[in-house]
């Protein structure tokens, strides 16, 4: 049933858009931007979903997350290989690529979550607002409070709705009650879920259904306050209703977070996102505009995984 | 090898494969089965009169007036009992009745000393006196019927002397007639037997120095020193073994040559065929009941009471504060270094050599004897730290309990690292994104969902240090002794008590339902400890998956 | 409608007042109780090392004035265990032969059934007949041994008695057979773990070329789980060995070896059941007396289950790349 109906916020076939979108100049550039280029003619070019010109800014300044020559090993394994991207602020950047191709490794790594994992090391330079975030003075529980993330499964706590959604702002050292309530009442329209939980904050978080404890855990991020957003393939457990909210809410989201998100549905990269990086065992192939990499990739390996044809 | 030779051997391997879990099945009811229905006894049985007045002398309870009357009605129908052995005893107990004579005698003299009579009267009548007790000594004595006849007939001849009447000299004359009346009954020649199966009939029913009979002493009688022999049979079940060697005489004798001993029974009254006594069989079958008023009885308060007399009557009640007292107070110790390094062995991993030396010496102390740790609390704990402390170095309840400590800190980092471990990961990443540092993350979320499993571990190490004997034997735990006061006491427990019971104690071995009462306890209290935590481990289980 | 909810959350501060880089200085408090917290949990995650040096130190401590003042081959080698003699003699022989021969005769029960119980429930019914077994198990594991023991001497010695005309009913048989009871939960559990551990694709395989179950465990399964199984049985033979209270209980305490050897229906004593008998009645004295000797018997009794203790470990780790390798 559900899959049959058209989810109220499907955008219009991916096809149709890429055609009325206005050719792009750039074409056959260099793709990966390297630290000290121009990113201006990247940046001005003209983004289907972006509703005004982005301003032309200098790359290096602007950068809100800067990888230079960044690898990741787990031991000898090499998790992301050589990467140097930047990603700009207020915009969504999708990461896609076949599994297992490192995508999810460099996500988090932005804030560090893969050293939950043993035996990990870290090379080259992955900062954010230029602070390097592998540096040992990195204070990890502000990094993670600048630089929130919603996992693949939603992943609510085995508490209330509103012990979730407070969780951040209680580590943050709010304690006033009236305080707490305004946080996570904003956070939860944020959301978009709201409407759905106002008159039941104390139910369990587990109750709810899987988009709502998706657009819950996006809540219990936002409530944090964060700068950054990481989406680890956020709606790859949930049905395409859920998946249209949650696509939704990232374009609201957009104006006020950076938002960087894994996916490995690429109609959902090309709907949501304005810059789009490939990556393929371990390694960045391309990275550029969302519009140029669906429609006139640089890399025979992106035109393949793009148009299907891979593996 | 054919296909028909393969299909069979792998049926009969099925059917062998089966039969083993089958054998397990039978082995833990051939285990559980008689030690629970024996132990059960120990709370459910019939109780009788007796354990009614035991329960209210030794335990103050349930003393009211339908109870004293309970008791009088039992009085009333034992009467006869009492009556009818008396009589008996008359016939047959020479000795007695010998002493009884010549007390007369002295007795008599006394009085006519006292009233003042003269001198010449005196001494005829203590003449007469002194022949009447002969001749009634002389028949008493003798096994001959007609010459105790013309004894006591001459002296009955006195009784009508008007010089008698009135004093102590009449007892001659009822000693002269019971005599009488008892020996045209019995054989004469019988008297020793008589008197050693009446001495064994009065143990069956009253007791004797080392047991309890059926009745309990009689009304009025010296108390014995032992309050076990102060009631008769206070259970039915143990009335009726009692009323079966009553009924029947037991002795061993040689089937054949060189074979080992053979029981045979024969039927008591058959000894006392033709006497006075031979009614006594037939009231007591059939009044039994009457005189024991026994009672479904459901003795929950086994579970409370001190036992009086080495578990000859009363509970468990100490030994199962003790046992709790001494686990609980282990767990207070092991749980919190438990948790603690369960959370750093899973929270901080690092494949280093201080985590190989650390998981090597879990594995190794989960592997250490249970006597091992005794020795070692009795070395360390009691004789080396203890006195180092300002205690003073005899074994304890604290001694005990941190020996079980030790003892259960590998189940407990298991059990709890299993807890943990099965906290899913998106839960610890779910907070760590949010900023929490490590700490506040165990603290606020991995460390509440793990909770409920890593009770689960506590309550199965509970249950598990709950049974230890052999750890506690040197360092807290005793079979005998007081209630502690404190800490620094031993105390008993049912573990120590299970030993106990079945190896040292001699009185506990007349009351089975006793003996196994305090090991059923003890099972029953570790299987319910377990119920629950397998009741709790579902639930966590259903709970962590159900989202 | 989602599009209709505005977003109404302050957008986030541009300039974080938390800065990401902080030094050792900067956020001192944080530093140090992040190294002191972890350096506190370590130590308490080590009380378990602690309690196995102290294990050793004071279970060898309290026997070396025995160890140093007794000619160590009369201990290890004379029968003749006689402590409370006027001229005493500390010969353990008897004992360490009786624990071993006692939990050699419980594995000889145990292991068959063990081993088949094993294979029952992993390989041949469904998940629902092993849960109700499994339970079975369980309370056998649960019963405590002073339980066990009660049962031995009350009432299988008597009915061993009665039946078998046995002149003692507390006698090695009755032991082994008690040891064997407890040893099986161990024994099925570790082994039925490491059948389990096993990938399917190895059975399938068996299974495939037309082999019978019984063809599949005995040639596939058993070889391929055979260092899991091995450590099964050394562990088993561990609780044997370290079981007091059911040896004290039930195997009559006569110093003694059996002889013939294969005759169980004599009574044996174990090192356990002479700690646990006679440290009560030891005073605590110096040098060589009865109860440095008994420190010096469970400082054997601590070797062979350390030794034991490798040897699972070895297999078990064993059993833990094979089962990574299918």
């Amino acid at each position: 049933m559900s899959s049959l109906m058209t989810p109220p916020s499907d955008p219009p076939p991916v096809e149709t858009q890429y055609l009325a979108s206005p050719p792009t100049e750039d074409r056959g550039k260099a793709t990966v931007p390297r630290p000290g280029s121009k990113m201006d003619i990247m940046a001005t070019a003209q983004n289907r979903k972006a509703t005004k010109p982005l301003e032309t800014v200098p790359a290096g300044e602007q950068a809100i997350i800067r990888s230079e020559r960044f690898s990741l090993y787990y031991g000898a394994k090499a998790g992301v290989k050589n990467i140097t991207m930047d990603i700009l602020p207020h915009m969504v950047t999708a990461i896609i690529g076949p599994s297992g191709c490192g995508k999810s490794t460099f996500l988090r790594s932005i804030n560090r979550m893969n050293d939950l994992i043993p035996h990990v090391r870290a090379e080259g330079r992955l900062a954010v607002d230029g602070q390097d975030v592998y540096d040992k003075r990195t204070n990890l529980v502000n990094l993670r409070q600048q630089v929130g993330m919603v996992f693949q499964k939603p992943n609510p706590f085995p508490k209330s709705i509103f012990d979730n959604i407070a969780y951040g702002p209680r580590l943050q050292g709010v304690r006033n009650k009236g305080q707490l309530q305004h946080v996570v009442e904003q956070s939860l329209k944020a959301a978009a879920i709201w409407d759905e939980v106002k008159d039941d904050l104390k139910k369990s978080a587990l109750a709810l259904s899987g988009g709502q404890q998706q657009r819950l855990c996006i809540a219990r991020a936002l409530a944090t306050r964060p700068r950054v957003l990481l989406m680890d393939e956020p709606c790859s457990a949930l049905d395409p209703i859920a998946t249209g909210r949650i696509e939704d809410l990232m374009e609201q989201l957009k104006t006020t977070y950076t938002i960087v998100i894994v996916t490995h549905n690429m109609q959902q990269a090309a709907r949501v996102s304005e810059r789009t990086a490939f990556f393929y065992m371990g390694e960045l192939i391309e990275y550029d505009r969302t519009a140029k990499i669906f429609r006139n990739p640089g890399k025979k390996e992106t035109e393949d995984y793009v148009t299907g044809r891979f593996g | 090898m054919n296909l028909r030779t393969r299909g069979a051997l792998d049926r009969v391997f099925t059917v062998l494969a089966g039969l083993s879990v089958v054998l397990l099945t039978l082995v833990l009811i051939g285990v559980l089965g008689p030690m629970v229905y024996r132990g059960s006894g120990a709370v459910l049985f019939g109780g009788t009169v007796e354990f009614r007045k035991m329960q209210r002398d030794l335990f103050k309870r349930g003393g009211s007036e339908a109870l004293d009357a309970e008791i009088a009605q039992t009085e009333e129908a034992r009467r006869e009992v009492y009556s009818l052995i008396d009589t008996f005893r008359k016939g047959i107990d020479i000795e007695a009745i010998s002493d009884a004579a010549r007390r007369i005698n002295r007795d008599f003299g006394e009085e006519l000393r006292f009233k003042g009579v003269a001198t010449e009267r005196y001494t005829e009548l203590r003449q007469r006196s002194r022949d009447i007790r002969d001749q009634l000594e002389a028949a008493f004595a003798s096994q001959d019927i007609n010459e105790i006849r013309t004894d006591l007939e001459s002296v009955l001849q006195s009784a009508d002397d008007p010089a008698f009447k009135g004093t102590g000299a009449e007892g001659y004359f009822k000693l002269a007639k019971d005599f009488l009346n008892a020996a045209e009954q019995v054989d004469l020649s019988k008297h020793h037997e008589y008197k050693a199966s009446l001495q064994e009939v009065e143990g069956i029913l009253f007791g004797s120095t080392e047991r309890p009979g059926l009745l309990g002493p009689r009304p009025g009688g010296p108390l014995p020193p032992l309050a076990m022999l102060h009631y008769g049979a206070t259970r039915w079940d143990q009335a009726r073994q009692l009323l079966h060697q009553f009924k029947y005489r037991q002795f061993w004798v040689e089937a054949e040559p060189n074979a080992p001993l053979v029981r045979r029974e024969e039927p008591r009254a058959a000894l006392f065929a033709g006497t006075s006594l031979e009614p006594l069989f037939g009231y007591i079958q059939a009044n039994a009941e009457k005189m024991l008023h026994p009672r479904f009885t459901v003795y929950w308060q086994y579970f409370l009471d001190d036992n009086v007399d080495s578990h000859y009557f009363g509970g468990v009640g100490p030994e199962i504060i003790g046992t709790l007292l001494i686990t609980v107070l282990g767990m207070a110790f092991v749980v919190p270094l438990g948790v603690i390094a369960a959370a750093y062995l899973v929270e901080c991993t690092a494949d280093n050599w201080v985590m190989r030396i650390i998981r090597m010496s879990i594995n190794t102390l989960a592997g250490v004897p249970s006597i091992v740790f005794g020795l070692f609390g009795l070395a360390f704990f009691i004789l080396f730290l203890f006195p180092r402390l300002g205690f003073e170095p005899k074994p304890c309840i604290l001694g005990a309990s941190m020996t079980l400590a030790v003892l259960t800190l590998p189940v407990m980092i298991r059990a709890s690292e299993e807890a943990i471990r099965m906290v899913p990961q998106s839960f610890k990443e779910g907070s760590l994104a949010l900023g929490a540092s490590k700490f506040r993350t165990f603290v606020t979320v991995t460390f509440p969902a793990a909770l409920p499993g890593i009770l689960t571990g506590m309550i199965l190490s509970l249950s598990r240090i709950a049974g230890e004997t052999a750890p506690i034997l040197f360092t807290g735990a005793v079979w005998i002794g007081p209630m502690a006061k404190s800490v620094f006491e031993p105390t008993r427990t049912l573990s120590r008590g299970s030993y106990g019971i079945a190896v040292e104690d001699r009185l506990a071995m007349m009351v089975p339902h006793n003996q196994y009462g305090m090991v059923v306890t003890l099972i029953l209290l570790i299987l319910v400890l377990n119920a629950m935590a397998i009741v709790l481990r579902s639930r966590v289980f259903k709970k962590l998956k159900g989202q | 409608m989602d599009r209709d909810v505005t977003v109404a959350l302050e957008p986030a501060a541009e300039a974080s007042p938390r800065p990401l880089a902080l030094t050792p200085g900067e956020d001192l408090l944080g530093f140090v109780g992040a190294y002191l917290g972890r350096a506190l949990l370590l130590v308490v995650t080590c009380t378990s090392v602690l309690v196995v040096f102290l294990i050793l130190v004071f279970v060898v401590l309290r026997s070396v004035p025995f160890l140093g003042g007794y000619d160590l081959t009369k201990f290890l080698a004379s029968q003749d265990w006689r402590p409370t003699a006027d001229d005493p003699s500390f010969g353990a022989l008897t004992l360490i032969v009786g624990s071993i021969y006692v939990s050699v005769a419980a594995l000889v029960f145990a292991v068959p059934v063990g081993i088949l119980a094993a294979v029952f429930l992993s390989e041949i019914v469904s998940w629902k007949v092993r849960n109700v077994v499994k339970p079975v198990v369980e309370i056998l594991a649960a019963i405590p041994s002073v339980a066990y023991g009660f049962f031995a001497i009350l009432v299988l010695a008597p009915w061993l008695q009665e039946h078998f005309g046995f002149t003692t009913g507390t006698n090695a048989l009755n032991a082994a057979l008690i040891l064997a009871v407890m040893a099986l939960p161990t024994i099925i559990s570790v082994g039925e773990d490491s059948i389990s551990a096993l990938g399917r694709e190895l059975r399938e395989a068996s299974y495939s070329l037309g082999a019978t179950r019984l063809e599949t465990v005995v040639k596939v399964v058993i070889p391929a789980a055979h260092s899991g199984l091995i450590a099964a049985v050394v562990l088993g033979m561990m609780r044997a060995i370290g079981e007091t209270m059911v040896v004290w209980m039930a195997s009559g305490n006569a110093t003694q070896i059996p002889h013939p050897w294969w005759d169980l229906s004599q009574s044996i004593r174990t090192m356990t059941a002479t700690i646990a008998g006679e440290m009560g009645e030891a005073p605590d004295i110096g040098g060589v007396s009865h109860r440095s000797a008994l420190f010096a018997v469970g400082v054997i009794l601590l070797l062979m289950t350390v030794v034991l203790n490798v040897i699972s470990e070895y297999f078990l780790s064993r059993a833990k790349k094979a089962a990574g390798k299918t």
